[in-house]
């Protein structure tokens, strides 16, 4: 395997000493290109209270490509499918070298603060997001209380 | 809505939750793929690749598009050539202590006194080699996403 790149040590160094509030990133004990990521559900958000795990995989030519994200944990959100994929343009084609994982992660807790169903991934969820807020909104509290609390 | 990167006076624009046409399978076997290369055992792997396997220049017609010299179309080739024109009419020089940047914000080492760099019309600077990697992939500056083509053409127009 080749060398781990000088970046992507600082990364994880930076990320170790001065962690992003809410988020939690740590490399797998043997791969240190692939990190366990914990993003917990921001206030204010129908996610509130949740500790949502992502995985989170950085590709040989990073940082010339994004990262590889997913959340692990189901979330009900207009813009992350069922697989935990996630619609964020800086993740395809608004990516840019001087983003870093820090950058990418607070970006995903903005995503859970403002849901976009104009632009969906999960077509069911934005349609319901649009006709419906209220009843969205309880969707997301319920999967939030079920699949992201107490485990 | 804007976040600061590491480095304090670059900004990265980001928008949220634009892109129900760039999502493919891939990513998530691509994920599992790191799976996969942590449980193939090194040893295996260099018994069965040449000691010294050559690399071959890889080239990104467009951003996620990566392809050998000998794979590209004609019309390709003439988008990099032009490409590659382009980039050797940005200035470069070596590092010098005054400049306001102490890392390169795409490999994260800090500038040493002599180092070549290379500046964007934006001003951003970065290491040669950093930074025409990335703008044969995407002509834009990595710091503050100004097309460069466009910012060379005014530098043009004014001079």
């Amino acid at each position: 395997m080749a060398a781990l790149p000088r970046r992507i040590i600082k990364e994880t160094q930076r990320l170790m000493q001065e962690p992003v509030p809410g988020i939690s990133a740590v490399p797998d004990e043997s791969n240190a290109r692939y990190f366990h990521v914990i993003v917990t559900g921001p206030e204010d958000s129908p996610f509130e209270g949740g500790l949502f795990k992502l995985e989170l995989f950085l590709p040989e030519d990073y940082p010339m490509s994004a990262p590889k994200v997913r959340f692990i944990t189901k979330i009900y959100h207009p813009n992350i499918d069922r697989l935990g994929r996630i619609c964020l343009d800086i993740l395809k084609d608004k990516w840019s070298p001087a983003l870093q994982i820090r950058t990418v992660l607070l970006s995903i807790q903005a995503l859970l603060s403002a849901p976009n169903p104009d632009d969906p991934l999960a077509n069911d969820v934005a349609e319901l997001w649009k006709v419906n807020e209220a009843e969205a909104i309880r969707n997301a509290r319920e999967w939030t209380r079920r699949y992201a609390m107490d485990n | 809505m804007r976040f600061l990167s590491e480095n304090s006076q670059n900004f990265v624009e980001v928008e949220m939750g634009n892109c129900l046409k760039g999502s493919t399978a891939d990513d998530i076997s691509l994920l599992r793929g790191a799976d996969s290369t942590r449980d193939s055992s090194s040893s295996d792997q260099l018994a069965s690749s040449p000691p010294y396997p050559e690399a071959a220049p890889v080239y990104y017609p467009s951003p996620n598009v990566s392809r050998t010299a000998t794979q590209l179309t004609e019309e390709e080739q003439v988008k990099i050539a032009k490409r590659i024109g382009l980039i050797q009419h940005l200035p470069t020089g070596t590092y010098e202590r005054c400049k306001k940047n102490r890392e390169c914000v795409i490999c994260m080492i800090e500038f040493m006194i002599g180092d070549a760099v290379r500046c964007l019309p934006c001003m951003h600077t970065y290491h040669v080699d950093c930074i025409d990697d990335w703008l044969m992939r995407s002509f834009t500056c990595p710091s503050c996403m100004e097309p460069v083509d466009a910012a060379l053409l005014t530098t043009y127009e004014t001079n």
